[in-house]
């Protein structure tokens, strides 16, 4: 504690211990971009908002993790029958399917928590507060599509790892099984990182433009869904080759697609019957990333604070 | 060098609305009033100094930086209290406000300490750990202050401060003001259209009207130009006032009460003596000043702001400089 700078005025009330000025470091715009990025990390699994703020990400998360926790319980249970080798390649469950098997959950976890972030921000005017510190309104922007990213990814890594982990110990020789997943890693990051950006982009650009809680999250449900229906549609009336190409609309087909490639195994969805150049889906999720980060900070770019 | 220094600043908005029209004007550190109708540009010359709205032409500099290119320099010095709600209801006191301490720059360590300072400062105590969606508006208005506080601003901007809080909320409120601009060396800038509320704590005063200048100076040239004494009396105002007006007195009679202009001492005698030559039954004598409407009368004035460059004189204890 160091020393009061003011000498305290003479009277006894309890307001009158004296004003301690600051002299430490400010560490100025990069520390509150790094500020803010966590506390939206944080606030999106509800962390520092109460109790109540915290249903929603941990039945999300509880959901996103058990297909990973069963598929080890069986494969331990396979192994202790000795038929763990037979089971490990016909598991429905695997690096390459477990994307999509919780994609829906992902989708409801972003239209959940993503209008937590930036609609709060707008709705209570703590906007004006955040403008008025040591940093750039794109700053902001950033930090918190960054930190809601980041929570995304945390949502799609962590049953990878517990599956990775899970298969590891299971297995009788340990580190040939942890060999044998090594392969698999690239595909899993680039997939994840590519799926929360995009997902989390797009979502958080929904919720970047209503203060409204629910307009946010039907439309970022709405912008999830309805493209993918469209495209399926298309595509079912016989106009494949247009039906195809606006499955690149559908976010969460551009994500089947880029996995697919990644993994090297076929495509989940029925649709895929004319399959698109590899490039094809790399280039609509990066667009998709691009497009909705440079549309959230020309909205924050206008809004007033 | 002034603290803040504007020069012919114009704001227009898109749309035609002209919020700031050629103001010019250098503020010293003090407790300085910003006071203006609604709609004079108060809220708009507050937010130009922050660098959140760029001024369509003209110059403003603060700490002398430019306002337009520095932004974010000034703002890790400036601590801001706006106008409207902008607390999160479902956050903790002291949870937000370290919050913003972070954000403003400060280390977490830091930032927990200068939380707890800040908020014993306003006089939020066990309360500060509960969620601010059950606070009372005098408490939010406290928080607010507090997060403007947090990082040790050398310049402090309250945009309306007393908004929506009963008279004793306001007196508390205007009393923490005070204690940060004289005690703490801060430099404070309150915008309000309540003159009556600013002229108990500031000592420099700038008025502006229509986005222009009307008038910038010590606060007690402002009190002197606008006195006016009201004699209220229960029967024969009419006569007080020809009585007053023939000793050469401006008085005249507003239903009951007398209007006396005041510029010296003069007056006071002339009122009292006349009041117990008449007779007259006398229900009050009160000092009515300071209405902005006077203030608007005069055309613009400047005065060059030398008394504010000296801290205040009146409190016992002459006020602390940092070091």
């Amino acid at each position: 504690m160091t020393a009061p700078v003011t000498v305290s005025t003479p009277t006894g009330s309890i307001y009158d211990l004296g004003y301690r000025g600051y002299d430490g470091p400010r560490l100025g715009r990069t520390h509150a971009i790094r500020s803010l990025f966590t506390h939206s990390l944080r606030s999106a699994y509800g962390i520092g908002r109460g109790g109540r703020a915290k249903i929603a990400p941990i039945i999300f998360g509880a959901m996103a993790v058990l297909p990973a926790i069963a598929i080890v319980g069986i494969l331990t249970l396979a192994a202790r029958f000795g038929v763990g080798e037979r089971f490990t390649e016909q598991s429905p469950i695997r690096y390459d399917t477990y994307f999509s098997t919780i994609s829906t959950i992902v989708v409801l976890f972003c239209a959940a928590q993503a209008p937590e972030l930036f609609g709060r921000d707008q709705r209570y005017g703590v906007l004006s507060l955040y403008f008025a510190r040591a940093l750039r309104r794109s700053d902001y922007a950033l930090a918190r599509i960054g930190g809601f990213a980041a929570a995304l990814l945390i949502l799609e890594l962590l049953p990878q790892f517990i599956l990775f982990v899970g298969r590891a110990l299971v297995s009788p020789d340990i580190v040939g099984a942890v060999l044998d997943d090594l392969p698999s890693l690239p595909p899993i990051l680039i997939q994840g990182l590519l799926s929360a950006a995009l997902l989390g982009g797009l979502a958080m650009t929904v919720s970047a433009y209503t203060p409204r809680r629910a307009y946010a999250t039907a439309g970022i449900i709405a912008l999830f869904i309805i493209p993918s229906i469209i495209s399926g549609v298309v595509a079912g009336l016989g106009s494949s080759t247009i039906g195809t190409w606006l499955t690149l609309f559908s976010p969460t087909s551009v994500l089947d697609g880029t996995n697919a490639v990644l993994f090297g195994s076929d495509f989940g969805s029925e649709f895929f019957f004319i399959s698109l150049p590899d490039w094809a889906y790399f280039a609509a999720a990066i667009a998709g990333i691009g497009g909705t980060i440079a549309i959230t900070l020309r909205r924050f770019a206008l809004i007033t604070a | 060098m002034a603290l803040i220094a504007i020069r012919s600043l114009t704001k227009r908005y898109p749309g035609g609305v002209t919020a700031l029209d050629g103001l010019s004007v250098e503020i010293e550190p003090g407790i300085v009033g910003l006071v203006g109708s609604n709609g004079a540009g108060k809220s708009t010359l507050l937010k130009v100094l922050l660098g959140l709205i760029a001024p369509t032409s003209g110059e403003a500099t603060v700490f002398d930086m430019d306002v337009r290119r520095r932004g974010t320099d000034i703002r890790q010095f400036v601590g801001y209290m706006p106008e409207h709600d902008c607390l999160p209801p479902d956050a903790s006191a002291t949870d937000f406000v370290s919050h913003m301490a972070l954000i403003s720059g400060l280390p977490r360590v830091a930032a927990r300490e200068r939380t707890a300072e800040v908020l014993r400062h306003v006089g939020l105590y066990e309360e500060r750990y509960r969620a601010i969606g059950g606070y009372s508006t005098g408490m939010k208005q406290r928080v607010k202050l507090a997060q403007a506080l947090v990082h040790d601003p050398k310049l402090l901007l309250l945009d309306e401060p007393t908004n929506g809080l009963d008279p004793a909320g306001r007196d508390e409120m205007l009393e923490l003001v005070e204690r940060t601009g004289s005690e703490f060396g801060i430099a404070v800038i309150v915008a309000s259209h309540l003159l009556g509320e600013i002229e108990r704590v500031c000592n420099y005063l700038v008025a502006i009207e229509a986005g222009r200048l009307l008038r910038a100076a010590p606060l007690g040239s402002f009190t002197e130009q606008t006195g006016t004494l009201a004699v209220e009396v229960e029967e024969g105002s009419e006569a007080l006032a020809a009585r007053l007006s023939a000793q050469g007195l401006e008085a005249i009679a507003d239903g009951r009460a007398v209007l006396i202009a005041i510029s010296d001492e003069r007056p006071y005698d002339i009122v009292r003596d006349t009041i117990v030559e008449l007779g007259v039954p006398l229900i009050r004598i009160e000092q009515r000043r300071h209405k902005l409407e006077d203030l608007f009368r005069d055309g613009p004035v400047v005065e060059p702001p030398v008394a504010v460059a000296a801290p205040p004189p009146a409190p016992p204890a002459a006020p602390q400089v940092r070091s």
